[in-house]
């Protein structure tokens, strides 16, 4: 069974500087407090493509997530482990973000994806964010026979951690632009 | 914590990762170069490269081993394309 949830928003900021915020996202330490839940964020490999002007990007995430207590007593741990691969096109101003779960894998599997685009009614102001999640509880797993709950609760979860994100994202913007602003 | 070998089962959940201050150097450092070069056309070298190989050592030499192979495997799987790309830019 899966779930998968779909949403989009719109940054009034150019892709170059919302791209750049990505990057940030994580690390901004007056942010790290909104984004609490994620730990650690290392970067495992990253390559340039000097002739395609593409940057391929592997991150490890870990994060903090606990479940509700019946996942807990099955699974006895909230740290979760997480692969994130992104593809920036510079030509063609494309950034595109895969993130699936290492922990636990044989029970679910949640893989997001986040593009970021130029708007294609402002390319040069605006960015458009799609993100699409997926939760799918693997089927004769432990948790399959409450796989319905457990895939709304992921599913809360992660939508409120996308507004959180998307707040921590738009401040970020904002300090950039701020930043880059005319004395 | 998190990818690294378990050497103190004290640990908290602050960032006790050895290679924290490298990590943040190159972050610092790709940033930059992210902001200033690769947005503006600038993707012709590879920069940062001191930063990401003091850094790289520094996992090598802290990560758990059996974490990191996951992670590549699901990387690989992401990434199909990307085995067969023989480009390696960075040397």
């Amino acid at each position: 069974m899966v779930k998968a949830y779909k949403q989009e928003h719109v940054y009034k900021h150019p892709w170059e500087r919302v791209s750049a915020a990505s990057w940030r996202k994580f690390a901004d330490p007056e942010n790290k407090r909104i984004l609490s839940h994620i730990l650690e964020v290392d970067t495992l490999n990253r390559k340039l493509d000097t002739d395609t002007g593409k940057l391929h990007t592997t991150r490890a995430l870990t994060i903090h997530a606990p479940g509700p207590w019946f996942l807990h007593r099955i699974i006895g741990q909230d740290i979760c482990h997480c692969v994130e691969s992104t593809v920036v096109d510079g030509k063609s101003r494309s950034m595109q973000l895969t993130t699936k779960n290492i922990t636990l894998k044989k029970f679910i599997e949640v893989e997001e994806r986040i593009r970021y685009d130029p708007h294609p009614e402002n390319p040069s102001a605006w960015t458009v964010c799609s993100q699409e999640t997926s939760i799918r509880i693997k089927p004769l797993s432990a948790l399959a026979s409450m796989a319905e709950k457990v895939e709304q609760k992921c599913a809360e979860k992660f939508m409120q951690n996308s507004v959180k994100g998307r707040e921590v994202m738009e401040r970020i913007c904002r300090y950039m632009e701020a930043e880059s602003a005319p004395v | 914590m998190g990818l690294l070998k378990k050497k103190d089962s004290t640990s908290t959940r602050s960032s006790t990762s050895p290679c924290a201050d490298l990590r943040t150097a190159y972050h610092n450092c790709f940033n930059k170069w992210y902001s200033e070069k690769f947005v503006k056309g600038q993707w012709d070298k590879e920069e940062c490269v001191a930063e990401w190989n003091k850094y790289r050592d520094c996992l090598s030499e802290n990560l758990d081993g059996k974490i990191l192979t996951r992670m590549l495997e699901v990387d690989s799987e992401l990434n199909p394309t990307k085995q067969a790309d023989s480009k390696e830019s960075s040397r």
